[in-house]
């Protein structure tokens, strides 16, 4: 989406994480796919809250200057919290519009389609926006070509330390704690419902699947 | 003198210095124009391929003298062409005899040789000529063979003008021996019962004679002299294009992929091939050296259900481009443009067709690579433009995100014997004798995972040191070589070499044809060396070594099919059916089988595409499969099981029948095995049902 | 404890107050603790209805802004309510309005967030939430350290509460005054396709194959999917047989799904479509062949005639959402 932008309006694109070394993969993944920099915000400890994510990406994007939109993804592959975003905008201070399948500049801001309880909305959002988008047809990532990643990898990333930034502090926040991680027991054995007419087995499944609040 | 076996060179011929003066242009034009073919050659980049010119010499006698792959791969044709090839080429050696004997004039052309080789041979074999041409005729157009390519007028110029060339030679040797009274005529039989039959038909005035004879010597030698010249121009410079191509063939594994240099990626240079000069020169050479006979289409599986890709066309089709862009008459330059092969002569939903099964490089005569030319396409549209199928995209990214290329499964790779405890983990024991690398399509699929419960039983009946990597497996980068992409397959390569260095790994068996292709013949490249056992080999071992003892009978009708991976790229055919007959039953041989076999659809990355309904190449193979009348295939590769087991399903349901089963050899062989009591429980918890 | 629940939606109780109020009772009275309701915008009229269903006390806050769902109105709001409240457990309902304020409202409150819950307990007086993670397959369970609690509920997840007329409480106005818009709404759109969802995203998706034996089925499965809120898809077969469009094809080489609920009708189960489907959180199958490896890998299983079962399902959940 940010290449996207950058094609129809001439924007620059930074790509920007918070997280140990091999995170920078990720950054140059991003390079390779069309982002102009990146900015390495190097931090070890495994699992950092989304608080103390929200804190640390706020200083390091008020260390880039001048912004006009910040894009996240909707959520982490990993802890599917979705929260960043919005903690972010709160930080900056800046307003916040999520589940956006397709953005374009317009106007003096950005013009946004968003997906909310009433259905798709049309929204326009001025410059200083932080925006989480979601999956659509046309904003699925482009694929790198070898070409480009292989000369990625040679670009320069910025490196910074929370240290550096001033938020050293944050990293002490411990708001939320992880009391356990299991993995759930799997039924896997087929139940087969029980009925002596369709009518019947229909609803019988049907109790079974309120039961198991599927339905 | 006058009584020494011989004839008269250029009797009744005036003015035959003509010959000499006509003789320079043809020369010319034969020299010029070959010359100008191996120009175009030699834009293309570089290639070792004039290395151990021993072998290569014994395959170019092998192949273009004796002519073996032609012969056999369809005899008719091979009758025809052994009967013309080598009867031009005495024809040819008698008239360079008659220039040494007359030109040089070292006397040569008499006595014994005469009689025998001058007269005897030239004629019988110069007969079998005519009798050769007689048949290629018959076979393009009373036949009308489907592979060959009808409607080409120069097809017909050349089989019609070696046959005028024939004729008119017997005809002037017949005239020459009945009026000049031939005393040694019995020496060349063909051509006096030609004599014999012109003078019958009413050629008997001695004027007459003559006048014919010299306007038929000339129309001969202007056919022939017309035909020489005409040779780097047409079809027929095979003759020389076609020996070089089987001369500078390649010597190794036929589905062995070349790496390319990443590091060394320059400006100006692309990855994989774009226009013709990114091919190697022996890459060119093979689009000059094709004959269009058609094999290679009459095997190709994709050509067979419908699909775009015809492997002939392939290289026809660039020809033709190169022709366009660089010339061939002198006169010409060519375009001298330099357009992407793909989009100009190559449709790029036929490059995407292509299941690598190589069917059609192992059918070529003249050692033509159609594979290895549609993956270096394929590498420059995935590596250099990102322009590739979506559902190949889609399996490359597993395989970058995930370390696999299957979608839409929650699975983990120590799924498959989460409830074995005889099979054990690299990082658990340490290291092990055998490394068991099971490969993507087995640990992701259900289906597929019990051909792993049955190698691990299997194994360990026979008492095997062996493990697993479990989670520390990552794919063998197979899937991602075939679809084009280098720099993935190179990053895999590397990952899983590093695995194997740090558990010391010397002996890798692996249930999947792909890995073990991979594994043993292109991990080399980047430092991994080890011995690469196919599962097929080493049950075969572990039976003839005693180590596993097998109940046999259970099976009755049983075919096997031969997984491309396996047989064409690699020469196993006979481990999996030796064991097959160990296991007793009746094993039917399938019509196409072992190098002719009849690949599942699944290779070079199809497994991930979609295939328009009606051209599935698995339901092609399925259908002569439940034609055998067997009732259970078995195969050695879990693509194939998984392909050919959908595939008879749905011929199963057109048919209205039960579908015939489908099974790996391992799972044959773990329900024969006949186990000792003590190892009862523990195998009996590694049946799957 | 003090459960504060933001309530939004109609004049009358949604689902998800409903459940929420269900779910602030039970751990308000295990606590000894008192339970308060922001009725925002249009809920205000359920304030009534909001005390029988478990509330104590309900805020009402409406305002014109407040008529649609506009994120920062919304989240002053709740931000108002909860600092009117004071320290407390603040449960959100997992829709896209809640997913969208309970980070600034968190952030507000100087509270930490836990989202998607899908449990909710008292341990040790404070509160526990268990929340899937690593893409469902696995679970968390957080425990928030601050004064103030935030958490996002998944909807479908909690018992709902029971209306009690006998109940009384308390039902009170506040004053908020919302920040002057900063992204303005310019038109709502349909989504695309008349309502339809996405394959891709849709929750519920309801597929049929070959045993369909023909196109005309298709049309039932289409009011399952959409009684259900879900999408259509169909096997590799349907779409061969020309019965359904490609785009719905589900498989290794067409969609892959993961719904919470995948109901598969007339589909043996080649391996090639378990590809595009095993992801799905509850699997059901509808397959006349005793044998079919959908089975396998299905949570639920009826062994039937599709035609026998078809009709009565839909009759049954349509019967369900009336």
């Amino acid at each position: 989406m940010a290449v996207q932008l950058k094609e129809s309006c001439g924007a620059k694109v930074t790509a920007v994480t918070f997280g140990p070394e091999r995170a920078q993969d990720v950054l140059r993944r991003a390079l390779a796919m069309g982002a102009d920099e990146a900015l390495h915000v190097v931090d070890e400890a495994p699992g950092r809250e989304p608080a103390v994510t929200a804190r640390v990406l706020a200083a390091a994007l008020r260390m880039l200057g001048k912004l006009d939109l910040v894009l996240c993804g909707r959520q982490s592959g990993e802890w599917d919290d979705g929260q960043v975003p919005g903690l972010l905008a709160a930080e900056l201070g800046w307003p916040y519009v999520p589940f956006v399948p397709r953005l374009a500049a317009a106007g003096d801001g950005f013009r946004l389609e968003r997906e909310s309880d009433l259905g798709v909305a049309v929204v326009q959002a001025p410059r200083g926006v932080v925006v989480s988008i979601t999956n659509a047809q046309d904003n699925s990532p482009r694929l790198p070509k070898v070409r480009d990643i292989m000369l990625a990898n040679r670009k320069p990333i910025r490196k910074v330390t929370p240290v550096e930034l001033g938020v050293e502090d944050a990293l002490q926040t411990s708001w939320v704690e992880v009391l356990d991680l299991f993995v759930p027991e799997v039924v896997s054995r087929c139940e087969f419902i029980e009925g002596d007419s369709g009518a019947e087995k229909a609803a019988n499944l049907v109790k079974k699947l309120l039961e198991r609040k599927v339905i | 003198m006058a009584d020494a076996p011989t004839r008269e060179v250029f009797w009744n011929i005036r003015h035959f210095w003509l010959l000499y003066v006509f003789f320079v242009p043809v020369l010319l034009s034969l020299v010029f124009g070959s010359w100008n073919l191996a120009r175009r050659w030699r834009r293309g980049r570089p290639a070792e391929r004039l290395d151990n010119w021993r072998e290569r010499l014994r395959g170019l006698f092998r192949d273009a003298v004796a002519q073996e792959q032609l012969r056999a791969g369809d005899p008719g044709a091979g009758l025809f062409h052994v009967l013309v090839s080598v009867g031009f080429v005495l024809l040819f050696a008698g008239t360079v005899v008659v220039a040494i004997h007359h030109d040089l004039r070292v006397p040569i052309m008499q006595g014994w040789f005469y009689l025998i080789f001058q007269s005897l041979i030239l004629d019988l074999f110069g007969l079998g000529a005519v009798i050769g041409l007689g048949i290629a005729i018959w076979r393009r157009y009373v036949r009308r063979l489907p592979r060959l390519t009808h409607g080409v007028w120069s097809d017909g110029f050349i089989l019609g003008s070696l046959m005028a060339i024939m004729v008119t030679g017997f005809l002037v040797e017949g005239i020459r021996i009945v009026a000049t009274g031939d005393p040694w005529a019995a020496w060349s039989p063909v051509g006096t019962a030609t004599g014999r039959l012109l003078f019958a038909a009413g050629l008997r005035d001695a004027n007459a004679q003559l006048l014919v004879h010299r306007t038929l010597w000339w129309l001969h030698m202007f056919l022939s002299f017309a035909f020489i010249a005409y040779i780097p121009f047409s079809k027929m410079m095979h003759m020389f294009t076609s020996p070089a191509a089987i001369f500078t063939r390649n010597l190794g594994n036929p589905g062995k992929l070349e790496p390319i240099d990443l590091e060394a990626m320059e400006e100006g240079r692309v990855l994989g091939v774009r226009t013709l000069t990114d091919f190697t020169w022996k890459d060119l050479l093979d689009l000059d050296a094709c004959t269009e006979c058609g094999r290679c289409q009459d095997v190709c599986p994709a050509y067979f259900v419908g699909k775009p890709l015809n492997p002939k066309r392939i290289i026809l089709d660039m020809q033709r481009q190169m022709t366009q862009e660089m010339g061939r008459f002198p006169w010409e330059k060519g375009s001298g443009e330099a357009r992407p092969i793909v989009g100009t002569s190559i449709d790029p939903e036929a490059i995407w067709s292509c299941t690598t099964c190589n069917a059609c490089v192992e059918a070529c005569p003249v050692e033509i690579e159609h594979v290895k030319k549609i993956i270096d396409l394929r590498r420059y549209l995935v590596m250099e433009e990102a322009d590739f199928p979506e559902t190949a995209q889609a399996a490359l990214q597993g395989i970058e995100d995930r370390g696999h290329p299957f979608r839409g499964t929650e699975a983990s790779r120590s799924d498959w014997y989460a409830d074995l405890p005889y099979v054990r983990e690299l990082s658990e024991v340490g290291q092990a004798e055998y490394l068991y690398f099971v490969g993507d399509a087995v640990a992701f699929n259900e289906r597929a995972q019990k051909i792993a419960r049955a190698m691990a039983k299997i194994m360990h009946a026979a008492g095997l040191d062996f493990a697993v990597l479990g989670g520390e497996e990552s794919s063998s980068g197979d899937v991602a070589r075939r679809i084009g992409n280098e720099y993935l397959f190179e990053m895999q390569a590397r990952q899983n070499i590093e695995t194997f260095s740090r558990y010391g790994v010397k002996k890798i068996v692996t249930t999947d044809p792909h890995v073990y292709h991979t594994l043993r013949n292109e991990y080399p490249d980047y430092g991994g060396r080890y011995e690469v056992i196919h599962h097929s080999q080493l049950i075969l071992r572990l039976l003839e070594e005693g180590r596993l003892r097998l109940a046999p009978g259970a099976l009755e009708k049983v075919t096997y099919h031969d997984p491309c991976y396996l047989g064409r790229h690699n020469g196993e055919y006979d481990a999996p059916r030796r064991v097959l007959d160990a296991l007793g039953g009746e094993r039917i041989e399938l019509a196409r089988s072992r190098e002719r076999s009849f690949c599942c659809g699944a290779g070079g990355g199809r497994y991930f595409m979609d295939d328009p309904p009606g051209k599935r190449i698995n339901v092609a193979r399925a259908r002569e499969i439940a034609a055998s009348g067997a009732e259970t295939v078995c195969t050695a590769c879990p693509y194939c099981l998984l392909m050919l087991e959908d595939g008879l399903a749905a011929v199963a349901a057109e048919t209205g029948g039960r579908a015939v089963a489908a099974r790996d050899l391992a799972e044959l062989v773990a329900e024969a095995l006949v186990a000792e009591a003590r190892d009862e429980e523990a195998l009996a918890g590694g049946v799957s049902s | 404890m003090q459960v504060i629940v933001l309530v939004w939606g109609g004049g009358a109780p949604t689902a998800a107050a409903r459940e929420l109020l269900g779910a602030a009772r039970r751990l308000a009275d295990a606590t000894g603790g008192f339970v308060t309701a922001a009725a925002m915008g249009a809920a205000a009229g359920a304030a009534k209805a909001l005390i029988a269903l478990g509330a104590d006390k309900v805020l009402t806050l409406g305002h014109e802004t407040l008529a649609q769902p506009d994120g920062e109105a919304y989240a002053v709001a709740a931000e108002t309510a909860c600092k009117h409240v004071g320290d407390g457990l603040v449960l959100v309902p997992g829709d896209r309005l809640g997913w969208e304020i309970a980070p600034r409202l968190a952030h507000r409150l100087g509270a930490g967030l836990v989202t998607d819950a899908l449990e909710l307990n008292v341990e040790d007086g404070r509160l526990v939430a268990v929340k899937p993670v690593y893409g469902g397959k696995a679970r968390a369970k957080m425990a928030v350290r601050t004064p103030s609690q935030v958490v996002l509920v998944r909807a479908r997840t909690q018992t709902p509460a029971e209306p009690d007329p006998s109940r009384t409480g308390v039902v009170e106005s506040l004053d908020f005054s919302p920040p002057p818009p900063r992204v303005r709404v310019v038109e709502y759109r349909q989504a695309d396709a008349a309502g339809a969802v996405r394959l891709e995203d849709a929750k519920v998706v309801v597929s049929g194959g070959r045993g369909l034996g023909g196109p005309e089925p298709f049309a039932d499965l289409a009011e399952l999917a959409r009684l259900l809120g879900g999408a259509v898809g169909a096997s590799l077969a349907a779409v061969d047989a020309g019965w359904a469009p490609p785009h719905m094809q589900v498989g290794q080489t067409g969609k892959s799904v993961s719904p919470d609920l995948y109901i598969a009708v007339g589909i043996s189960g080649a391996s090639q479509h378990i590809a595009g489907m095993s992801g799905s959180k509850t699997i059901v199958a509808i397959n006349k062949d005793p044998e079919a490896p959908i089975f396998r890998v299905a949570h639920f299983g009826v062994v039937a005639d599709y035609r026998e079962v078809l009709p009565a399902l839909i009759e049954e959940v349509r019967r369900i959402k009336g």
